[in-house]
C-alpha cells in the first residue's frame, strides 16, 4: 500500500519535472511556427491558431539571415577555441592540484573560487578600455580570453575531482618502470582522465555558448558578435516590430547544439556537475 | 589528500630534491591558469579602481579630471543605487529560496526514480544548458498579452493584463525565467548531496518509527548540509549578478533594474567610465560582502567549496 | 636528462603551443584583407534595408565598394554600438546612419569628419528642409549629410472620426481624440515604452504647449544648459499623458507600446480602429497590407485611412510635430575619408531620397524631391504636403552633446506613463539638473 503510494508520488513528480523542463521549450518551438503577421496582430495562445501557422518559413528566413549566420559561426568558433584552450590549461593546473604538493596551491584554489563569484559586469568597462588599446576589441580573441578565464575555475574543479579518483598507483608503477613523471602523465593518466576532461569541456562550452555580458559589450559588429547578443539585437524586415516568431526560430536553432550535447552526454554532464561542485 | 610520493626511507637528500622538483613542476603547471585569470580579472579591476577616481566620459576623453573619492560618494548617496541593490537582494533571496524548495523536491524524485532515469536527467539538463537570453525571450513572450499563453492559462488573469506594465508583475516574470533556468542546477547539486545520505541510517530511522518529516529533518537534511550550503552559495552569488534576464525582458523598466544592470548602463550605455568604474568596484565589493555573509551566517565549509 | 628537466621542457612546450595559438588568433583577427579596392563600411539602421542595400551597390564606384553593416533596431543600441567603435578609434567605420539626436554628441567628441569645400555645398543647400538642415550642423560646421527626414502625423480611421463627429477640417487636440476614441469603441496609439520614442512624444507635447525640455538658447552649452521642463507647458504635457493613461481609449500594452505595437489596431478584428501618432512609414505599411491579415481588407478599407497634422496639446496653439530621420556621418578615423564623403553625398542625393521614399516610405529631406513626379505618383498630394509642412514646422529634441543622458533622465522619471502626474515635471527638472551636473546616477 505504502509502496504503491510512493510509486504514484514518484510518477507525479517525474511528470512535474518533465513539464517544468520541457513546457517552455515546447512553447518557444510552438512560437517559432506562428506567422509573423499573426504576431503583429496579436495571437495569444500556446499553439498557432488555425490559419496562422508559418510552416518552416521562419526557419528558412532565419537561416538566410546574414547576421544570424555570422553569429552562429562566431559562437561555434569562439566557444570551441575557448573550450579547447581552457581545458588544456585547466588540465595542467588540475593535475598539479590533485597530484603534486607545492606552495601556492591554496592561492590557486582561492583565486578560482573568487573568479567563479566575480561579477562580470564590473569588468566590462576596464576590459573594453584595455581591449581597444590592444586592438582586440570586437575580435574573436577579445572574447576568447575572458571566456577562458571565467571557465577555468569550473574546469579546474571538475578535473581535479576526476583526477583524485584515478588510481595513481598505475602512474607510480610506470615511474618505477623507468618512465619520467611527464611520460607517466601522458601515457597512463591522460587516457584515464579523458572522460573527466571531456566533461569539463562540455561545461566550458555551455558557459561560452551562454555568455551574454561580454558578448554585447566587447563586440560591435557581426565580426565577433555571438549568438545571445545577436538574438537580443535581432531585427527582422520590419524594424518596428520585434519579430517574435523569427526570434523564436533563431532561439530554437541556437538551442539545438545544447540539446544534442545533452542527449549524447547526459551522464557525463551530471557526473561533472555533481563532482565539480560537491565532492562525494 | 595527495598520495605521498614513494621514496625509500633514509634517502633524505633525494627526497628533498624531489619535493623541490615537485614544487617547481606544480607551480609551472598552474602558472598559465593563474596568469590568464589575473590578466582578465585582477588587472582590469585595478584599472577600474584607478579610473574610479576620475570624472571621465568616453565622449569627452580630453576633459578627464581627478576627483578623488567623489564618484563613490555620488553613488553611495544616490537613492537609485540603493533601490537597485535592494531589488537585487530581493531577487536573490526569493529566487534562491524558491529554487531550493523546488530543487530539493526534484532531487528527491530523481533520487528515488528507477525507471526513465535517462529521460528525466536529459530533460533537466535542457534548462541548465539553454541560453539565458533564450529563456528570457521564451518567458517574455509567454507573459506577453498579445502573443503569450500565460494570461489565457491563468483563470484569474484578464486576457489583456500587461505583465510588463508595473513592477510587481514584471519582477515576477523575470524571476520566473531565472528560477526556471537555474532550478535544475540546484537540483543536481542537491542530488549529489542526497547520494551521501546513507540508506542504512534512513532504514534505522524508519525502524525506530520516525515519520517522513522526522526523517527529513533529523537524517536527510543534516547529512546534506554541506551540499545545500555550497549550492546556496553558488546560486546566491549567481543570482546577485542577474543581468541577462532583465536586459532582455524589461531593459530595466518599471524599476526592475539590478545592480549589475545599473553598472552596465553607466559604463556601456552612458560611457561614464569614471562613475561607472566606481560602481564596478562597489559591485565587486558587494559581491564579496554577500559571499562573506553567506559563508558566516550559514557556516559554509569553504574548503569544500574550494575543493580542498 | 633528469625526469624533471624533461617534465619542465614538456611544460614549456605546452606553454609555447598555447602562446603560439593565441598569437595566430590575434594575427587572424587583426588582418582583414587590405589588398585591392578599398571597402567602405556603412553602418545602417534597419529601416529601409532593401533600398539601402541597393543604394550601396549603386553608389559603389571603380575606386571603392560600399559594404552594408546592420545596426540593432533601437536608437539607443545603435548609438552605443557606433560610439564604442569610434571611441576605439576604429578606422573601418566609414559611413554611419545616425539618428539626428546623436549627431551633436558624436560631433562634440570629434568622431565625425566635417564636410568641406564642394561637398559641403552639395549635402547642405537651400533645398534641404529647415527641420532636417538644423540637425547636421555643429559649431558652424556641417558634420553630417541629411538623408531622409521623418516626422509624425496623426493617422486615423475616417469612419471612427465621423462616428465621433470630429471636425477634421482643422487641427485636432489630444483631448479631442482621446475622448472621441473612448466614446466610440476606438483606441489611441502612441509610443510609451521606456525608450527613445517616448521622449519624442513627451518633447512634442511640451513644445506643443509652447515649452521646452531645455532652454533652446542655452541647450548647446552641454552641462550648463538651463532646464525648463518644470513649466506650465510641462504640466500640460503631463496632463495629456495622464488623461490617456486613465482613459478607456488606451491600448492594453500602453506602457510598453512602440511604433509597431499599435499598427495592428488600426484595422482590428473587433472595434472601430484607432487614432495613432506615428511616423511616415505607416502609409506604405498599410498599402502593402491590403487584403492581408492586420491590414485593410480591400482598397476601400484602405481609403478609410486618414491623416492629420500632429495633435495639439493646447487647443488653438499649433502643434510641433516630432522630427526624426537619418543623417549620414563620416567616421573621423576612416582610412578613406575622401571616398567616404563622396559616398555620403551619393547616398543622400535626390535620386537616393526618391528611391527611399517610393520604396520604403522614408520621406525626403529635400523639398525638390517632394515636388518630383515619382513621389506624386506614390503618395496622395495632401499627404506629401502634410509631411513636408510637418518637417519644416516641426520641433527638434534638445540639440545637446549630452542628449542621451537627457533622454534617459526624462525616461526614468516619466516612465511608467500611468504614474505621470502634476508633479512629474518638477521631479523631472530636478533630476535632469542633477544628472547634467553629474550629481545623480542615471
Amino acid at each position: 500500500m505504502n509502496m504503491t503510494k510512493n510509486r504514484v508520488g514518484i510518477v507525479i513528480g517525474c511528470a512535474l519535472i518533465l513539464g517544468w523542463c520541457l513546457l517552455p521549450v515546447a512553447w518557444i518551438i510552438s512560437l517559432s511556427f506562428k506567422s509573423q503577421e499573426a504576431i503583429t496582430n496579436g495571437s495569444p495562445g500556446f499553439f498557432p491558431s488555425s490559419g496562422t501557422g508559418a510552416g518552416w518559413k521562419n526557419y528558412e528566413d532565419v537561416l538566410k539571415d546574414d547576421q544570424f549566420k555570422h553569429a552562429i559561426f562566431n559562437s561555434i568558433g569562439i566557444s570551441l577555441i575557448s573550450t579547447v584552450l581552457s581545458v588544456i590549461i585547466a588540465t595542467l593546473a588540475a593535475y598539479a592540484i590533485a597530484r603534486l604538493e607545492f606552495r601556492g596551491k591554496r592561492f590557486v584554489l582561492t583565486t578560482a573560487l573568487v573568479i567563479a563569484m566575480f561579477p562580470v559586469v564590473s569588468l566590462v568597462s576596464p576590459l573594453f578600455d584595455m581591449w581597444r588599446t590592444f586592438g582586440i576589441y570586437d575580435t574573436w580573441l577579445g572574447l576568447i580570453l575572458p571566456y577562458m578565464s571565467f571557465t577555468l575555475p569550473l574546469a579546474i574543479w571538475t578535473l581535479s575531482a576526476f583526477f583524485r579518483e584515478i588510481p595513481w598507483e598505475m602512474e607510480q608503477a610506470a615511474q618505477v618502470d623507468g618512465a619520467t613523471s611527464w611520460q607517466a602523465f601522458r601515457k597512463v593518466i591522460v587516457p584515464l582522465a579523458a572522460p573527466g576532461v571531456f566533461t569539463a569541456a562540455i561545461l566550458t562550452f555551455f558557459f561560452a555558448w551562454n555568455d551574454f555580458v561580454f558578448g554585447i559589450s566587447l563586440t560591435s559588429t557581426e565580426n565577433a558578435r555571438p549568438i545571445p547578443a545577436a538574438l537580443s539585437f535581432f531585427v527582422g524586415a520590419d524594424p518596428f516590430n520585434r519579430p517574435a516568431s523569427l526570434l523564436a526560430a533563431g532561439a530554437v536553432v541556437a538551442t539545438i547544439p545544447i540539446i544534442v550535447i545533452v542527449l549524447f552526454f547526459q551522464r557525463k554532464i551530471v557526473a561533472g556537475l555533481t563532482s565539480g561542485a560537491v565532492k562525494g | 589528500m595527495t598520495v605521498q610520493t614513494a621514496t625509500a626511507p633514509g634517502r633524505v637528500t633525494e627526497e628533498s630534491e624531489r619535493a623541490k622538483a615537485e614544487n617547481t613542476l606544480g607551480r609551472q603547471l598552474v602558472l598559465p591558469a593563474i596568469v590568464l585569470m589575473m590578466v582578465v580579472t585582477a588587472f582590469p579591476m585595478l584599472r577600474a579602481l584607478y579610473l574610479s577616481l576620475f570624472d571621465y566620459s568616453l565622449t569627452a576623453p580630453d576633459d578627464r579630471d581627478f576627483v578623488g573619492l567623489s564618484n563613490y560618494w555620488t553613488a553611495l548617496s544616490d537613492s537609485l543605487f540603493w533601490r537597485d541593490t535592494a531589488n537585487t537582494v530581493m531577487i536573490m533571496v526569493v529566487t534562491v529560496a524558491v529554487e531550493l524548495v523546488i530543487g530539493f523536491a526534484f532531487a528527491m524524485v530523481m533520487h528515488r526514480v528507477i525507471f526513465a532515469r535517462g529521460v528525466i536527467r536529459t530533460s533537466i539538463l535542457i534548462p541548465y544548458g539553454i541560453i539565458t537570453v533564450v529563456s528570457g525571450f521564451a518567458w517574455q513572450f509567454a507573459f506577453s498579452n498579445s502573443n503569450g499563453f500565460v494570461n489565457g492559462w491563468l483563470p484569474f488573469m484578464g486576457d489583456d493584463f500587461n505583465w510588463f506594465a508595473q513592477y510587481d508583475s514584471s519582477i515576477i516574470a523575470i524571476m520566473a525565467s531565472e528560477i526556471w533556468k537555474t532550478t535544475p542546477f540546484m537540483s543536481l547539486l542537491l542530488l549529489a548531496g542526497l547520494a551521501n545520505v546513507s540508506e542504512d541510517m534512513l532504514e534505522a530511522a524508519k525502524v525506530d518509527g520516525a515519520t517522513w518529516w522526522q526523517r527529513l529533518y533529523k537524517v536527510i537534511l543534516p547529512n546534506m548540509r554541506a551540499a545545500i550550503m555550497v549550492a546556496v552559495l553558488f546560486r546566491a552569488l549567481d543570482a546577485y549578478r542577474i543581468f541577462d534576464n532583465i536586459f532582455v525582458m524589461t531593459a530595466g523598466a518599471n524599476k526592475t533594474e539590478s545592480i549589475s544592470f545599473l553598472t552596465y548602463r553607466q559604463t556601456v550605455e552612458q560611457f561614464q567610465l569614471g562613475i561607472g568604474s566606481a560602481l564596478s568596484v562597489l559591485l565587486f565589493l558587494s559581491v564579496l560582502v554577500v559571499a562573506f555573509l553567506i559563508v558566516k551566517l550559514f557556516r559554509v565549509d569553504l574548503a569544500q567549496a574550494r575543493q580542498e | 636528462m633528469t625526469a624533471d628537466a624533461a617534465g619542465r621542457a614538456s611544460v614549456k612546450r605546452v606553454w609555447a603551443v598555447a602562446a603560439a595559438s593565441i598569437m595566430i588568433l590575434a594575427g587572424l583577427s587583426a588582418c582583414g584583407g587590405d589588398s585591392g579596392k578599398p571597402t567602405l563600411n556603412w553602418y545602417i539602421n534597419p529601416d529601409g534595408q532593401v533600398t539601402l542595400n541597393q543604394l550601396a551597390k549603386d553608389c559603389s564606384t571603380d575606386e571603392y565598394t560600399i559594404k552594408i553593416q546592420l545596426l540593432p533596431a533601437s536608437a539607443t543600441d545603435q548609438r552605443t554600438q557606433l560610439a564604442r567603435r569610434l571611441a576605439a578609434k576604429d578606422s573601418s567605420t566609414d559611413l554611419m546612419s545616425l539618428d539626428p539626436v546623436f549627431v551633436p554628441e558624436f560631433a562634440n567628441a570629434k568622431w565625425l569628419a566635417p564636410f568641406t569645400g564642394d561637398l559641403k555645398g552639395k549635402v547642405l543647400d537651400d533645398d534641404v528642409l529647415d527641420g532636417a538642415a538644423k540637425t547636421v550642423t555643429w559649431e558652424d560646421k556641417v558634420v553630417a549629410a541629411p538623408q531622409w527626414a521623418n516626422t509624425q502625423v496623426l493617422w486615423y480611421r475616417k469612419s471612427l472620426a465621423e462616428a465621433a463627429g470630429l471636425d477634421t477640417s482643422k487641427p485636432v487636440t489630444w483631448d479631442q481624440i482621446i475622448k472621441a476614441a473612448a466614446d466610440n469603441d476606438g483606441t489611441v496609439g502612441v509610443q510609451a515604452n521606456k525608450y527613445e520614442a517616448y521622449v519624442v512624444w513627451i518633447n512634442a507635447l511640451i513644445q506643443g504647449a509652447g515649452g521646452n525640455i531645455l532652454d533652446p538658447s542655452t541647450v548647446e552649452d552641454g552641462r550648463d544648459a538651463k532646464v525648463t521642463i518644470n513649466s506650465e507647458a510641462g504640466k500640460r504635457a503631463a496632463g495629456v499623458i495622464r488623461e490617456l493613461a486613465r482613459s478607456s481609449a488606451k491600448q492594453p500594452d500602453f506602457t510598453t507600446s512602440n511604433e509597431g505595437t499599435s499598427l495592428g489596431r488600426m484595422y482590428p478584428a473587433k472595434g472601430a480602429g484607432e487614432f495613432m501618432t506615428n511616423w511616415t512609414f505607416v502609409y506604405k505599411n498599410y498599402e502593402g497590407l491590403i487584403g492581408k491579415p492586420g491590414g485593410p481588407a480591400d482598397k476601400e478599407a484602405f481609403s478609410d485611412l486618414g491623416w492629420l497634422r500632429y495633435p495639439e496639446t493646447v487647443a488653438g496653439e499649433a502643434s510641433k510635430p516630432p522630427i526624426g530621420g537619418i543623417d549620414i556621418g563620416v567616421g573621423a578615423y576612416s582610412k578613406h575619408l575622401d571616398f567616404a564623403q563622396q559616398a555620403a553625398a551619393c547616398v543622400t542625393s535626390p535620386k537616393a531620397q526618391t528611391a527611399l521614399a517610393v520604396n520604403e516610405g522614408l520621406m525626403p529631406s529635400r523639398q525638390s524631391v517632394y515636388d518630383s513626379e515619382e513621389l506624386k505618383k506614390a503618395y496622395p498630394p495632401d499627404l506629401l504636403q502634410l509631411f513636408s509642412t510637418s518637417i519644416s514646422e516641426g520641433g527638434p529634441r534638445p540639440k545637446s552633446a549630452f542628449y542621451s543622458q537627457i533622454s534617459s533622465a526624462v525616461q526614468s522619471v516619466w516612465h511608467s506613463p500611468s504614474s505621470v502626474s502634476d508633479r512629474t515635471p518638477k521631479k523631472s527638472a530636478s533630476f535632469l539638473k542633477d544628472v547634467l551636473s553629474g550629481k545623480a546616477l542615471l
